[in-house]
């Protein structure tokens, strides 16, 4: 059995984004992986090397451009990647997506399925749950721990107010990761070597039907309900002024004061 | 248009938890009424939910009861929102968004042949459709989505609603569960505390919160020492406690700790919903971040548009010398 990684590419995190339309501006943006992805890739990466997946491989739904992405997978130590080709504009809706993802992980004897809790961008959180439950395979959500025990797989799951819940699953399952669930590797100059060499399969994928799962419609800033006073002059000066409000509005004595 | 909506009841300690009310008036206001509101509540046996009807507000509350659902799995509590969406005809399943929602949504619309409205915090008809406000980019954008066929599904941010006051639900019906313990794909092991640190968030006057544009760790320290300038205690986004600059337990918002101090100051923190919810409650809100755009500014009082970095130990030094 192997151990699948679905990644996505965004765009970069630092990059200034507008809203135009229904999306926002990307005539002019850098991309890369998701960053959730990464701890998706780094869990596939350590269940081969623990002895419990045969092969890795790497799946993306994206534009041309989105091999990149396989690319940095691959230069982590991914074996293969699969890009299924479609428009970026395509992406919008997470159940077109996942039912290509899952056309694809059907054909690959995946044992464990991993996704990013959520994309940066379109931040649906969803499409490894749609994958699941497309293909009938377990589902755990927000994992911040795995475990193989007997053959079986534990995540554990973080749940409001700071509790944990072990979920054992069934295998084949897909587990969508919380970052800090590891620490994804850097690229070696070795492993960048070598990933020339992997094989990437290309799969031109048609065009959605209508209707399908979401469609955007708009796209903007939130509204501000109360808006905070900002505080003009130089960072002196705005620190200074800063002081008096915060003692007025929070009604609170800081230890420096002098009874 | 009287179309019924579905919302998921969860057991707490104390009855049903806020987010149960809070979804159920959500589910009332697109309904058109609490009447047309059904609650679907899994259980083991039926004679868990005792005392509940009392207190759900719903126009019926629906138990879906078999050994299966003796205690909660992604599969099993899908399942059973499955069968009561079914029994009750709703055209529109909502879910909490947090961690039960993020397991048994996506499940749910795969089985409809749909995909869920997420992080959802708006939501009207739009004809045979269902139109969802939702935050996008980590909570920098709104996002207005279409799910344009029906039933549709959707995860509710937590406060976007107020809660519903409890009162008794109109009826009750009891459906035996569609799905066996051994059709379950995944089992509950256990329910455990992360084990907190000692630090208690939630009792403090005066809370200053670390964001991820600190840039590392190793800049982490001017925000310990404003905190005791401040006579208060060190908490984080959720994007620094990943990155493990400081222990989850830490962490303010959903999936972490809600606190509401006196004085909140939030430090290169951008502000996305799920740390707003954790923190929305304090009395006064600072905040510091170089992007003048951060949602952050629209939750706080006062704020500084500026390098972190930079603009932290300043503040430091003013609290010093002002006493």
């Amino acid at each position: 059995m192997n151990a699948v990684a679905l990644v996505k590419q965004v765009p970069d995190r630092n990059s200034a984004f507008r809203p135009a339309g229904d999306w926002i501006d990307e005539s002019s943006l850098g991309y890369g992986i998701n960053d959730y992805d990464r701890y998706a890739v780094e869990a596939a990466l350590a269940l081969k090397e623990a002895g419990h997946a045969a092969e890795t491989v790497a799946v993306t739904a994206g534009p041309a451009d989105a091999g990149q992405v396989l690319r940095s997978c691959l230069a982590m130590g991914v074996d293969r990647g699969v890009h299924l080709v479609t428009d970026r504009a395509h992406l919008a809706d997470p159940f077109f997506v996942a039912r290509a993802l899952a056309g694809a992980v059907s054909g690959l004897d995946a044992g464990v399925v991993f996704a990013g809790l959520l994309a940066e961008d379109s931040g649906h959180g969803q499409v490894g749950g749609l994958v699941a439950g497309l293909l009938g395979f377990s589902f755990a959500s927000a994992a911040t721990g795995l475990q193989f025990r007997d053959g079986r797989l534990e995540a554990h799951r973080e749940l409001e107010g700071g509790r944990i819940a072990v979920v054992e699953l069934r295998l084949p399952a897909v587990v969508a990761v919380q970052t800090g669930i590891n620490t994804p590797r850097y690229a070696s100059l070795r492993g960048i070597m070598a990933s020339r060499r992997k094989p990437v399969e290309r799969v031109e994928l048609a065009a959605p039907a209508d209707g399908g799962g979401l469609r955007r419609l708009t796209l903007g800033r939130p509204e501000r309900g109360a808006s905070a006073e900002i505080l003009p002059g130089s960072p002196q000066e705005a620190a200074a002024a800063l002081v008096p409000r915060m003692r007025a509005g929070a009604g609170v004595s800081f230890p420096g004061d002098t009874a | 248009m009287s179309r019924r909506v579905l919302t998921l009841a969860e057991r707490s300690e104390s009855g049903v938890t806020d987010a149960s009310y809070e979804l159920i008036e959500a589910a009332s206001r697109l309904a058109g009424g609490p009447d047309r509101v059904s609650a679907v509540l899994p259980v083991g046996d039926a004679s868990e939910a005792e005392g509940l009807r009392e207190v759900l507000p719903a126009g019926e509350l629906l138990l879906v009861e078999g050994p299966a659902h003796a205690s909660p799995t992604a599969d099993g509590t899908a399942a059973a929102v499955l069968h009561a969406r079914e029994a009750s005809g709703a055209e529109c399943v909502l879910l909490p968004h947090d961690p039960v929602g993020w397991d048994v949504a996506p499940l749910v619309a795969a089985r409809l042949g749909t995909a869920a409205a997420t992080a959802v915090s708006a939501l009207s008809w739009r004809g045979d459709g269902l139109v969802a406000r939702r935050s996008a980019f980590l909570g920098k954008f709104v996002q207005e989505v279409e799910a344009p066929g029906l039933p549709a599904v959707a995860t509710v941010e937590r406060g976007a609603f107020p809660a519903r006051e409890p009162g008794p639900a109109l009826s009750v019906r009891i459906l035996p569960s569609p799905v066996g313990p051994g059709d379950l794909r995944s089992r509950l092991v256990e329910v455990r505390d992360a084990g907190a640190g000692g630090v208690d968030l939630t009792a403090a006057d005066v809370v200053v919160a670390a964001g991820r544009g600190l840039g590392g760790p190793e800049n982490l320290d001017i925000v310990h020492e404003l905190a005791a300038a401040l006579g208060g205690v060190v908490g984080a986004s959720r994007a620094v406690t990943d990155a493990g600059w400081l222990p989850h337990e830490l962490q303010i918002g959903s999936s972490g700790a809600t606190v509401s101090p006196k004085l909140y100051v939030a430090c290169a923190i951008s502000g996305a919903i799920q740390h707003l919810v954790g923190m929305r409650g304090s009395r006064f809100v600072v905040a510091i971040n170089k992007d003048p755009d951060a949602p952050i500014f629209g939750a706080a009082d006062v704020g500084i548009v500026g390098d972190a970095l930079e603009v932290i130990p300043l503040v430091t030094e003013a609290v010093r010398d002002s006493g």
